[in-house]
This record gives C-alpha cells, structure tokens and sequence, in this order.
C-alpha cells in the first residue's frame, strides 16, 4: 500500500509542476455540496490552510488536473488512491485508476493486494468489486478468489456484490477446480441461516444455471436430491419464503408438475397435530414441534397444486384456499388473492 | 392498544431464530411503535418540514455527510427537483437558471453526463441530469435542451455497447440493468432511440429474470469459440450462446423496477428486426413477476412497506421500486378485469374503486407512520436519518399508491391522431416507430375518480409517470419538444 500523504497537494513539492482544476467555474452552483475538512485527518497542515482548502477538494482538484492533461504515471496511482479512500464511488477516479495500471504495467499482485483491503472496507460499492474484476480478467489469477470472497461474506452475508462477484469467478473462469467444494459451500452457509435468500439463490445458480458439472450428468439425481435438500430445510423452519421459492424454481426448470411435492406439503397447510409421530421420512420430513402452522406459503403452494389439476373441482378447491389467505392468513395481498380466484375462475 | 390486534402477529420463527429472523423482529418492534396512539386519527403528510428538508439542501447546499455522493451530484439534484414537483411546488426563473447552468456544467466533452464537472460520462448521472433537466430547462439559449449534445450523446452509449446486448454503465465499468434503464430513459426522452441502439438488449433484460420471478442486475454470457478458419478473428462478433446465461445475484427490488420498465420501452422494438440473433423473441415470465413483486409487501406487522429481496428487511425506498412497478404490469399483459358487481366485496366505496394488486392502502400508512423523519425528509424507516434519495422514494412511492395511472388506449388513439412526421419525412419505418415510443410513452394517464388517499385530500401529490418518475407535464413537454410534437391538452 502507497502511504496517504501528509499534507495537501498544494503544498506539496512534488505536485507543484500540476495546476489544480477546480469543479466549479462559475462560484454558485445550485444545490452545491458543502465539501467539509472533517471527512479526512490530516497531519502536519495547519488549520488556516484546512478551512480555505478542504482535504477532499484539493485531491479531487489535482485529479481533475491530471485527467485533463492526461498524465498516467506512479504518482497518479497514488492520487486515485487517495480520492478512492476519501469517496469509494467515486467511478472518476477507479476508470482513471484502472487505464493507468494497465498504461504503466503496474503489478497486478500489488493492485489486488490493494483490492483485498479496500473491499473489505467499502463492500457496498460497485466499483470496489467492478475494479477487482477487471483485475483478475488480466491477471487470470483466481486460485485464491473464492477463499478470499467467503472470507468477506463473514461480514456481511447478503451482500449482493460479493455474492454476484463469486457468480461472476465461477462463471467467467469456468473451472471445474474452482466448482469442485461449491454445493459444500452453500451447504455451510445454508446451516448457518436458512433464511438466508442470497444462499439459496446461489445454489440455484451453481446447480441448474451454469451447465452440467463433472458428476452432475445425471439430472435425475441432482433433482431428487435438491428436492429432498429443500424438503428438510422447510421442515426447520416452514415458514421460510426463501426455500419455498426454491422449491418452486427447481419444479418450474425443470418442467415437473408442482403436485410431485403435494404429499408433503399437505400437513404444513393444517395447524400443529397435538402429538407428532416421530418418524424419518427422507421423501416427506414432517414439520417439527416448534412449527408455526398453518404456513400460508404451504396454502399458497397448495392452492397452486389444485389450480394445476384444472379439473372444475380442484378449482374449488383452490378457491377455498386462496379466500382463506385473503381473509385469514394473509390479509395484506387480499387484492392478489382475489385476483387469483378471478383468474382461475375465468379458465375453467 | 393497537398491538393486540391479531393481524399484528409478528412474522413466524418456528422456533428456530437464526440472523433473518432476529433482525426481522427488531425491526418489527420498531416500527409497531410508530402506530398512532389513536387508531382512528388519519396519518398526515408533512408537506412543511419536507419542503424545509429540500429548500435547505437546494439553497444552503447539502451536508458534509453527502460528500461521498460527490461522484452522484446530477442524482442530488434530480432527487431534489422531482420532490419538488411531486409535492405540486414549483421553482422560481433564477434558481431554474441556476439549476440549468449547474446541471449543463456535468456534460462530458464527448456526450452524456458525468458525476460532477470533469467527470467521466456515465450512465447513471446522464438520466439524472437530462430528467433534472426535463424539470427546471427549457428549449432555446442556456435553457439546457437544445444544449444537450444528442449526437455525442449516442455515440457515447454506442460505445457501451457489449455483444450480449447489454450495455456498460461508463467505459471500463461494469454492466447493470440500471444503466440500462437510464440510457432507455434518455434515448426515448429525447428521441435517440433506434433499433441499432436496442439490438439485443430485451433478450439480455430477459436473461436476469430469476426462479423467483424478479429480477438481477446482469448476467454472464458465454460465446462460441472463434471458428478457426476466421482469417481476422478481432473483426467478427462472437456468437452469443442462448444458454448457459446465468444471473449474477438474486431478484431484487431497484433491478426488477429497471428491468421490467426497460421492458416496457423496448416493446416497440420486439421482434428483433435482425433474425440472425439467438433468440429472436425473449419473454419474460409474467406470472412468477407478479408473484414476487405482491411478495415483497410486508406484513401488518411491517406496516405494508415494502423489501427489495426475499427475507430482507423493509425500506422505504422499495416503495416506489417495487409499489411502483406495478403500473407497468398492464404494459405486459397483467391486468386485473372490472369485477361483475355481485362478486365486489362488501368493504365500501375504497374496494369498489381499487382494481390495484398491490395494497395500496398499507403502503400510504408505511410512508405516513413510519417514512417521514420528525424533523423533514423521509427515509428508509426509523430510526434512520432522512436524506435525498429516500425523500424521493418515498414521495414517488406514496404518489404511485395514490394515483392509478395507466395506458389509456384512449389517449392513445388522441396522441396517433395528432401525430406529424418529420420535415422532411423520414422512412416510413422509422416515422412509424417514433410514433409508437411516443405514444406508448405519453399515453399513460390517471384514471378518473380512483384516487385513493389515505389521511384526507390535504395528503395529495401530484402523480409521477411508471416510467420516468416526472410529472405527466414535464413528460409532455419535453417529448412533445424533441418529436417535434404539439402534445394535445390532457382532459379533464
């Protein structure tokens, strides 16, 4: 890491040949932002110099200098740097930072190096991750990737750059080493919150979307062992949406009718029996004791099961059920609710 | 006290708490405290202190804690003026002209707009900029319209151009269906759009459809591997592959509203012209995209708001991304039938009017209880800080459950019948499709007598159009102006 200066550009020898650009030519621009020196802590300037010169304008004056001039050097890598620890978002800066590694053929190593603390800190930013990217597209180095990204997912594990950033390493290297521990890694995640939605659509994406592994040719196999996975996740914890959407996807992708999972189902559409019988059935897990039932997603899916069977007396069916959730069990989406009896109405 | 009542159940945990579901019932806790007291008294819109939240930032100028949208200053400023309009307050002639020279000051040398004055042209601030300046410019010297670079300008987007259709958001950068909404956006508002521009990319927006039903913000393509007798590789276009074309990242709410209304302004162009292309008719699928979007309102016990992602917390934001997506859902094909009377149900005068999916009514209490910051601005929920981008959100959000704008076949056939090729008269094609992306751009009307205001009329703001969020009027004049067009007056 290049260390952050000590003390404004413009009091900086080394910068002294540069004529900084300010943003504004015309002095009053509506709805301005006011530029504060709090936003940076700096050594050795003295306050006078702070309060007319504020720390994050005199880096971005000197960017928009050299932009201008079109300079690419070592020095530049050290300015970009400085206004992407003041503003991360700022796309200015990272485009800029990115021609000049690859103008001055900067090591790739030491850039990454640099990503790795800078990603850790600004996670939310695209251009934290779109950066990396382009990185590793030249230095073709994803050996360390994934380990790298399940480490950052610690942090926050819904974000949805990492999460699409790991999709992108397994997609555009497309290396079966790279796959190999992927559905172990969903399934670590998975155990630690099934709720977790960013997980589960991951394992969509590693198990149907990115073309058939070593091991996976048989279709069969993989379908009924995704059903089976889901079955036991919605029987911890039922009322779970994003493990019924899952179940729903792997139906739908793979055109299997949503009544090859009505007989287990059923008993989530029902209240708690009083006594449970405990018995292992690994194609229908019942719902455990601490289950909050009904689970209007089981209604939901149920009703959808009876719609397919469009037969005028599963209709009805469906229809008792859609009206219970409209007046019952889901009260907010009554609209929708009702939608759906008009429609299944209007195809019988 | 309100709290007993059964509909207020907290979200189940089946015994079973993990990290979603603890943050899920802290949240709930909040925002049950932000039911009124009295259950009968109507909410109220603090149309004041809001107005006091925007004139200070527009005036005095934003807070230092905005310096990190110092790369974003077009989207402060477009935020700030479409609040303003959305509130039915207009801007005097000076701060106008401020606000155009201000604006005019973010046009990059070789088209579009950037962040700030110098900055790179990017996607994003160009649709914040050009709406920003279908609010406060005008045509003629220094009113911003007929300064705006539209020859530079589509190059630029020209240049962003990937082979799967999609677009990068500025050079260097990364693909995002928010990019591609803005460009839609800017192309059709200032008549850009052609089906150079747009070849391709309804199949790239299909491909971030999700097995939820909503949508991602990019996918990855795969191509064929160059033929090896190609004598010059580096010239043809890689071949897209119709599959593998997988989503990078999950449905969410921001990327659903961008894809389903970049949907939307595409339909002219579909089919494909060019049937070279893989796949010459994309679809998408309806039915799971209505499912998901009536998913994402939240519970009673979360006041109606709405998430952007399944399992994630509700944001006042989503309001307008998700509660507003809703009206592009007659654009494709979803459309609820009158009801026969005998079936209406028996909850008086709001439910005979109301045909919407979503409930219309909880998200105007979400906005009202739990949007609005004490002290001006509205924001993601309590107890967040106010700022731009939620006030805007929430407004257009609460605007889009007050209002149900549609496309008026009627209006429709009033803005054909008006319509004048151009001087001199351009193919017949073409004059065909620009008319068709005028109309079904500014055919979207409101429905008279369907408006639904929860607290009272003095909670009323002006209707936003589905597609841009800007006024119907600013939508109007703007296109009527680079089409060429006199818009007819709308009725009523």
């Amino acid at each position: 890491m290049i260390p952050p200066p000590s003390a404004l550009y413009s009091a900086r020898q080394e910068w002294a040949d540069v004529v900084p650009l300010p943003q504004y030519e015309k002095a009053n621009p509506l709805a301005p932002i006011l530029y504060s020196e709090e936003c940076l802590s700096f050594s050795g300037v003295d306050r006078h110099t702070r309060a007319k010169n504020p720390p994050d304008r005199d880096a971005t004056d000197y960017l928009r200098a050299v932009v201008k001039a079109g300079e690419k050097s070592e020095r530049v890598l050290q300015l970009t740097e400085h206004v992407i620890r003041l503003n991360p978002a700022h796309y200015s800066a990272w485009q800029y930072r990115y021609e000049t590694v690859v103008e001055i053929q900067w090591p790739l190593d030491a850039e990454i190096a640099l990503m790795d603390e800078l990603a850790d800190k600004y996670l939310k930013t695209y251009q934290v991750w779109h950066h990396r990217r382009l990185i590793l597209t030249l230095s073709k180095k994803a050996r360390e990737e994934l380990a790298f990204v399940a480490n950052i997912l610690q942090k926050d594990e819904k974000n949805y750059h990492t999460w699409a950033h790991r999709q992108w390493v397994l997609a555009f290297y497309n290396d079966d080493a790279l796959w190999a521990g992927e559905l172990d890694f969903v399934d670590t995640m998975i155990n630690k919150d099934v709720r977790n939605n960013s997980v589960w659509h991951h394992r969509f994406f590693v198990v149907f979307q990115s073309g058939v592994r070593d091991g996976e040719e048989d279709r069969e196999r993989v379908v009924r062992r995704e059903l089976i996975y889901t079955k036991q996740n919605i029987s911890l914890a039922p009322n779970n949406a994003s493990a019924w959407n899952y179940l729903r996807g792997v139906l739908e992708f793979n055109k299997l009718p949503m009544s090859t999972v009505a007989t287990f189902v059923k008993p989530y559409t029902v209240p708690l029996p009083a006594t449970l019988v405990d018995l292992v059935d690994v194609e229908n897990p019942p719902p455990g004791k601490g289950a909050e039932l009904p689970c209007v997603a089981a209604i939901e899916f149920q009703a959808d099961v009876y719609e397919e069977e469009a037969r005028s007396a599963s209709v009805d069916k469906a229809v008792e059920l859609w009206k219970s959730l409209a007046e019952e069990h889901d009260t907010i989406r009554k609209k929708y609710w009702e939608y759906r009896i008009q429609q299944a109405l209007l195809s019988v | 006290m309100a709290v007993a009542n059964p509909t207020l159940r907290p979200a189940p945990i089946d015994a079973f708490p993990t990290a979603t579901s603890s943050a899920q019932s802290e949240t709930e806790k909040v925002l049950l405290q932000h039911l009124p007291a009295d259950p009968t008294a109507p909410p109220t819109l603090n149309k004041n202190p809001h107005l006091q939240f925007l004139i200070r930032n527009i005036v005095q100028g934003f807070p230092a804690r905005y310096t990190s949208q110092d790369a974003s200053q077009p989207w402060l400023m477009y935020w700030t003026l479409q609040s303003f309009s959305v509130l039915s307050v207009g801007i005097d002639p000076g701060n106008k002209q401020k606000a155009v020279d201000t604006i005019m000051a973010w046009q990059h040398p070789d088209g579009g707009f950037g962040g700030g004055p110098h900055q790179a042209a990017h996607l994003l601030p160009t649709y914040a900029a050009v709406c920003a300046l279908a609010i406060a410019g005008r045509p003629g010297e220094g009113g911003g319209w007929d300064q705006i670079d539209r020859k530079k300008m589509y190059a630029f987007f020209m240049s962003l151009k990937q082979p799967d259709g999609s677009f990068l958001v500025a050079h260097h950068s990364e693909v995002d269906v928010r990019g591609i909404y803005c460009l839609l956006v800017t192309a059709t508002l200032l008549d850009i759009i052609t089906p150079e521009l747009v070849e391709g990319t309804a199949a790239f927006v299909a491909s971030l459809q999700t097995y939820e039903g909503g949508f991602s913000s990019a996918s990855q393509p795969y191509y064929a591997p160059p033929s090896p007798n190609a004598s010059n590789a580096s010239n043809t276009t890689p071949t897209l592959l119709p599959s593998p074309r997988p989503p990078l990242g999950e449905a969410h709410g921001g990327y659903t509203f961008c894809a389903l209304a970049a949907w939307v302004m595409l339909q002219p162009f579909l089919p494909v012209p060019a049937s070279s292309q893989p796949h010459p008719h994309p679809h998408i699928n309806t039915r799971s995209l209505l499912r998901w979007l009536v998913q994402m309102q939240g519970a009673p016990a979360e006041l109606g708001g709405f998430r952007g992602r399944t399992n994630k917390l509700v944001d006042g934001c989503y309001s307008w991304w998700v509660g507003g997506a809703f009206a592009l859902l007659e654009a494709v094909g979803v459309k609820v039938p009158p009801a026969a009377p005998s079936s209406t149900p028996a909850g008086g005068e709001w439910d005979d009017v109301d045909d919407s999916l979503l409930n219309r009514k909880a998200l105007q209490e979400y906005i009202l209880l739990a949007g609005q910051h004490p002290a001006g601005g509205l924001r993601d929920k309590p107890p967040k800080h106010a700022d731009s981008y939620h006030t805007l959100s929430c407004l257009a959000g609460l605007s889009a459950a007050q209002h149900r704008v549609f496309p008026s076949p009627e209006r429709r056939r009033v803005l054909e019948g008006a319509w004048k090729a151009a001087d001199p008269e351009p193919t017949t094609t073409t004059d065909a499709l620009r008319k068709r992306v005028f109309t079904d751009a500014l055919c979207y009307t409101e429905e008279e007598g369907t408006e639904t205001i929860v607290g009272g009329a003095g909670n009323r703001l002006n209707a936003t159009h589905p597609l841009f969020n800007l006024t119907m009027t600013h939508t109007d004049a703007m296109m009527g102006y680079f089409y060429g067009q006199v818009v007819p007056r709308r009725g009523g």
